[in-house]
């Protein structure tokens, strides 16, 4: 047997060995890693800043990248602070671009397309811009910039939904082909895109800015070459994948060795709720190596709930960088000591042409969740809370004055809370794991649709218990004020996803209703609709486990499927509630100090009977009219809670 | 692109292929072939199931075992 010696760290290596590995000094590696990091954030914020379509200016829904020459294999050294969703795939996108067009095809002044999931990741809409640069007539790497585009064409104006059933519904799927070339627009790409997408008069000065902003990083990519030289340009390269390869492994070694398992699920795909997609993972640690087996997973879904292999990839990624390296960047140099097992053809390994790939963060981020719930136990007081992991994405369309207008991703339930850690509380309001998103302004919103936000706040009695408290569920209501069409995305209703750990308790589950407008009229109080059983018994359930009478949340109620009605075609005044999923608690909820439990009734997080019985806190007072009044009474709760405590062991 | 059908199975799983030998490593016999995604994309690899050490690691399909049908033209 051969003993294998760990390797050296790179902090250990002196300066020769340094210089003989990176072909430059460890200073200079390091400012040239932070200044790529630098030029891809410059390329998002004039995106940011000069994108016309919603989902660029005011979702973030876009990510930048550079990547080495494929010499080095097309490596990632630096990320943007973006769309986490995109910053795993956009490695693989980029080397399985240009490896199909031959970098050998490739000249200064090109820019190359391409947005098929099955090539290079995410859906349809996101298209991958890939601009070579070439230093000296050398290819020495690539800025990229992936980017939602409004509209790819297909059955569903803005594409979002699960119940598209093969590619061809799905949208236009661009190969790896010029856009530019010479820095001259290539016509028949463009026309390609024009001629089968909606919103044209969009796209076209979006991807204008991008084109500007991939030059603009090209620009600073070179200015950095030729101030460094092209050797220490590619040494540190290298030397940030290794960086963050080298603390993924130690924190692989860190864990103990062992076999972990988790499992998540959603509810069923968009033809109807006779199948559940399950995630089963184990993830096998031994030193420093680890393997990600994703077998026993279900088979694809016959809608357009599916991801694809790369989703899958980046989910491993970014879950084991979130549980065990969150300090160091993340590069493609994150997975070296991790191999993922993965089954062909699962509802996150989906293939063509029947399976559909378009709401793909929704069978990924339960393969994240499984992964955290996975390593949970083994994580200890380092294990995070599950979150709401649902985006319950809305998109709507319809015609104002004779202007056609489409809304995704702003009214439905796509902010929610995430779970709480040994750090404290969760926050409420965020984007599920995946994503790093913002957050729409409802002013645009309500001036660019015609709807009225109604309510935009949490849920009280939903947010997981612990010492420290999950994220409470969000809910939203929204008005639509003329004929619309809707496409509603809710798929992880059956079954908590705010798992709690180290102790602490699961969040609550969400569904999503509809109130037509004779019920709206019926039920609204100055606008406003509350949150009685009278109000929910005249509700149309859209999603969710619910009881059949009254409408109201009841885990043994029925399950109302998301998409027995594929299109919501509703008339002026309909609105539509969303509650999303609640996050997890972090440790035992006896231990949360009395003062923050009331500081949680005032706050209508929790309600003094929940401060009571999952808290173990006695509470007296009025939190509606006198929230300032409410008062503990610390010889109850002690009571209280030693009667808790004595009954756990 | 080619077709690949939905499976009749409702759960899926990675052949994990018997392969004669020893671990250099911690001397297990217990090693398999089998294709997995990590920095780099696939790789077929021959792998020790005791301490996961790879005794080979090869390119596999770029896509997995998608195959574009213009790659044939
Ligand atoms: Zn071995």
């Amino acid at each position: 047997m051969v003993r294998v010696e760990p390797p050296v760290l790179i902090k250990d290596l002196d300066e020769d060995a340094f210089r003989a590995r990176y072909q430059c000094d460890r200073f200079t590696a390091t400012v040239l890693s932070s200044r790529l990091r630098y030029i891809v954030q410059h390329m998002c914020t004039g995106l940011l800043t000069n994108a016309f379509s919603v989902i660029l200016r005011d979702w973030y829904d876009f990510a930048s990248t550079i990547a080495g020459p494929p010499e080095l294999d097309y490596p990632t050294p630096a990320v943007s602070n973006s769309l986490v969703l995109f910053l795993g795939t956009m490695t693989d996108a980029v080397r399985n671009a240009v490896e199909e067009f031959g970098p050998q095809n490739l000249q200064p002044g090109d820019v190359l397309m391409c947005n098929d999931p099955y090539r290079i990741g995410t859906h349809v809409n996101d298209v991958c811009f890939i601009r070579p640069v070439f230093f000296e007539g050398r290819l020495v790497g690539f800025v990229n910039l992936q980017a939602h585009m409004l509209d790819m064409g297909g059955v569903v104006p803005a594409g979002f939904s699960g119940t598209k059933r093969n590619v061809y519904e799905n949208g236009l799927v661009i190969g790896p082909q010029l856009l530019y070339h010479d820095d001259r627009p290539v016509k028949s790409a463009w026309s390609l895109i024009f001629d089968n997408a909606r919103f044209g008069n969009l796209l076209l000065p979006d991807i204008k800015t991008i084109y500007q902003n991939l030059r603009l990083g090209e620009n600073l990519l070179l200015e950095t070459i030729q101030r460094y030289g092209v050797e220490s340009y590619l040494g540190a390269v290298r030397y940030a994948c290794d960086l963050s390869a080298e603390t993924m492994r130690q924190a692989l070694a860190r864990l103990p060795d062992g076999e972990f398992e988790g499992e998540d699920f959603i509810d069923c795909d968009g033809v109807d709720d006779s199948e559940e997609y399950h995630v089963k993972v184990k993830v096998r640690i031994r030193g420093d190596r680890a393997e990600v087996d994703l077998s026993g997973s279900s088979r694809q879904a016959r809608t357009s709930i599916n991801g694809g292999w790369l989703d899958a990839k980046t989910a491993v990624a970014v879950a084991l960088k979130y549980l065990l390296d969150p300090r160091s960047p993340f590069t493609s140099g994150t997975l070296r000591n991790v191999d993922i097992v993965l089954p062909e053809g699962t509802f996150f390994s989906a293939m063509p042409p029947d399976g559909a790939i378009f709401l793909y963060w929704e069978s990924t981020q339960p393969l994240l969740l499984a992964i955290f719930r996975a390593l949970k136990e083994a994580l200890g007081p380092n294990a995070v809370g599950g979150d709401y992991c649902s985006l319950n994405i809305h998109n709507a369309n319809g015609v104002r004055n004779g202007v056609p207008w489409v809304t995704m991703a702003q009214c439905g339930g796509e902010h929610g809370p995430w779970g709480a850690t040994k750090d404290g509380d969760a926050d409420s309001y965020m984007v599920f794991y995946l994503a790093n998103n913002l957050d729409p302004a409802t002013e645009a919103i309500e001036a660019d649709f015609p709807c009225v936000v109604l309510r935009k706040e949490y849920a009280t009695d939903t947010a997981g218990a612990g010492r420290h408290r999950g994220g409470a569920a969000v809910v939203k209501d929204t008005l639509w004020l003329t004929e619309a069409e809707h496409y509603s995305m809710p798929l992880h209703t059956k079954a908590p996803s705010g798992f709690g750990v180290y102790g602490g308790k699961d969040g609550a589950v969400g569904a999503v209703w509809v109130w037509e407008p004779e019920a709206y009229e019926q039920v609204q109080q100055a606008g406003l609709v509350g949150f009685d059983e009278a109000v929910y018994r005249q509700a149309t359930p859209v999603a969710g486990v619910l009881n059949p009478e009254s409408h109201t949340l009841d885990r043994q109620g029925r399950y109302f499927h998301f998409a027995r009605v594929p299109i919501w075609r509703t008339r002026p005044r309909t609105m539509f509630r969303y509650l999303t999923n609640g996050g997890g608690g972090w440790g035992n909820p006896l231990e949360r100090p009395p003062e923050r439990v009331l500081r949680d009734v005032r706050d209508e997080y929790i309600s003094i009977e929940t401060a009571r019985e999952l808290y173990g806190v006695v509470i007296q007072g009025d939190p509606q009219h006198d929230p300032e009044g409410l008062q503990i009474d610390y010889e109850a709760t002690q009571a209280l809670r030693n009667a808790a405590a004595s009954q756990r062991h | 692109m080619s077709v690949y059908p939905r499976s009749s199975e409702p759960f899926l799983f990675v052949h994990k292929e018997p392969v004669q030998g020893q671990c250099p490593e911690c001397g297990s016999y217990n090693l398999r072939r089998y294709p997995v995604l990590s920095e780099g994309g696939w790789w077929l690899v021959t792998k020790c199931q005791d301490c996961l050490f790879s005794l080979e690691r090869e390119r596999w399909g770029r896509l997995g075992s998608i195959q574009l049908l213009s790659e044939t033209l």
